[in-house]
């Protein structure tokens, strides 16, 4: 589905990225743990070219992607991202939020796409808001919102940087319920975050980042129970 | 106190005409101002370097020399090289104030759209939308809510400095003002009408610009 290959990344002299390679198969949940600063988010965001990389390929559905606008452009409308920060277009009620980018990428009538909308919000448990704007919401109904928003591009692909790090605690599980539900679904996800006990429930493989490299990856299992590297073991000792 | 009543009640008429006048070349001012101001404003944001330089160019002369000056240059200077480009102090006051406040706003542009949180861009980027169609969509809407506060200050500021145009021989209220004084010699008391009625249009003005600021803040 995704094929990273030996994606490197500098900020100025910083090499932030040290040759990252990652294959997600269609349907895998992958989570992606590890310090703070270790890359994770700009490994995100290189999968979908909000960075750019300076060199690795990347391959979606076995088509290496084209650093040209347009296609990029294309490319975005297939990977769906959710934001810790939730990036609601405070402008606009839920329902447009859920309904721009189809209308104006995928040529969907506005009645369509909101037909499409309200499933997407039922999905998310927020059919009753559709006419809110988003700063009438809580930190875990925007979240689900931008769930819905990225969902209604139709992604075969969603990426999540650590959505719930910016919620109150008591607003995290609605978020993750949501994300559950949709790796149910068979949904191909890669998430960044520190929800262990998501990651051990939903995750079909864990990588441990750190310092710009994949330290160790496995199944959730293996992972937290008999992790083979120090920084692991470290990192995992630290979380409890 | 009659007495300036009744001297009220005769000259009142002809200010309130100059001030028509008034609030027109600052309105025009401010509408083709913002027009050009937005043009120019992207340009300084854009990632075209010519674009940038051009518009940075811009506002660097226009901010950077007399407002009185600007006016001069454009309705006697040019006119005085190419003479097909005489026209009645009325459009040379318009052009010359919406040249120059174009500039003012398009500082106020940048800044707006500088001020939307990346996270914007980002997440329109991220649904597949283009640099342009994320501007257009996301950006542009809300940079310009947040301008519209400075954009009434502007137009405070250009019903004042508007009062330059009195020296081309356009009929404003300034100007007005000083055509009663040259039949009946009451410098006091005309000018004690004038500075009401730009006070009472620069209040109002305020008294908008509060409200909208109030409006803008409790949407964000
Ligand atoms: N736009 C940027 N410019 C310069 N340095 C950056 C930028 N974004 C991230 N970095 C740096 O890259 C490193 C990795 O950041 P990030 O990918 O956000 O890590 P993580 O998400 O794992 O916390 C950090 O040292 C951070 O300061
Ligand atoms: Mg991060």
């Amino acid at each position: 589905m995704i094929s990273c290959k030996n994606i490197i990344k500098k900020f100025d002299k910083l090499e932030v990225l040290k040759g990252i390679d990652l294959d997600v198969a269609p349907g895998e949940v992958v989570v992606i743990i590890g310090p703070s600063g270790s890359g994770k988010s700009t490994f995100l965001r290189c999968i979908n070219r909000l960075e750019a990389a300076d060199s690795g390929t990347i391959t979606i559905n076995g088509q290496a992607v084209e650093y040209k606008e347009s296609s990029l452009n294309k490319l975005r409308q297939d990977i769906g991202m959710v934001f810790q920060q939730f990036n609601l277009f405070p402008h606009m009620t839920v329902m447009e939020n859920i309904i721009e980018a189809p209308v104006l990428l995928k040529k969907m009538t506005k009645d369509g796409a909101k037909k499409k909308g309200l499933e997407l919000l039922n999905k998310v448990g927020l059919e009753e808001k559709e006419n809110e704007y988003p700063n009438r919401l809580s930190g875990g109904q925007k979240q689900r919102v931008a769930i819905a928003r990225a969902l209604a591009m139709e992604p075969k692909i969603m990426l999540f940087d650590e959505p719930t790090s910016a919620l109150d605690p008591e607003l995290v599980g609605e978020v993750l319920t949501v994300m559950k539900k949709l790796a149910k679904e068979g949904m191909t996800m890669v998430v960044v975050t520190h929800e262990m006990g998501f990651a051990r429930e939903v995750a079909d493989r864990v990588i441990f980042m750190d310092g710009g490299t994949i330290i160790e990856q496995g199944p959730p299992e293996v992972i937290f129970e008999t992790p083979q590297h120090d920084r692991t073991k470290e990192f995992l000792g630290h979380l409890k | 106190m009659n007495e300036f009543l009744s001297f009220s009640a005769t000259y009142l008429p002809y200010l309130l005409q100059g001030a028509l006048v008034t609030i027109e070349i600052a309105v025009i001012g401010v509408i083709f101002g913002s027009i050009i101001g937005l043009l120019v404003g992207l340009g300084r944001v854009s990632s075209n370097p010519l674009l940038s330089q051009i518009s940075r160019f811009y506002i660097w002369v226009i901010r950077g020399t007399p407002l009185l000056l600007q006016l001069f240059v454009i309705h006697f200077a040019i006119p005085s090289v190419f003479s097909a480009l005489t026209m009645p102090p009325f459009v040379s006051a318009c052009i010359a104030l919406s040249l120059n406040a174009a500039a003012y706003i398009a500082e106020i542009a940048r800044g707006a759209i500088q001020s939307i949180d990346k996270g914007q861009m980002e997440a329109a980027r991220s649904l597949g939308l283009s640099a342009g169609q994320a501007m257009r969509r996301i950006i542009i809407p809300q940079a310009f809510r947040r301008m519209l506060p400075p954009l009434g200050n502007e137009f405070i500021a250009l019903i004042k400095e508007s009062s330059l145009v009195s020296t081309i021989a356009l009929y404003d209220l300034l100007r007005t003002g000083q055509q009663i004084i040259s039949s009946t010699y009451r410098y006091m008391e005309v000018f004690l009408l004038v500075g009401l009625i730009y006070l009472f249009l620069t209040t109002i003005m305020s008294y908008i610009v509060g409200k909208i600021e109030k409006k803008v803040g409790a949407y964000e």
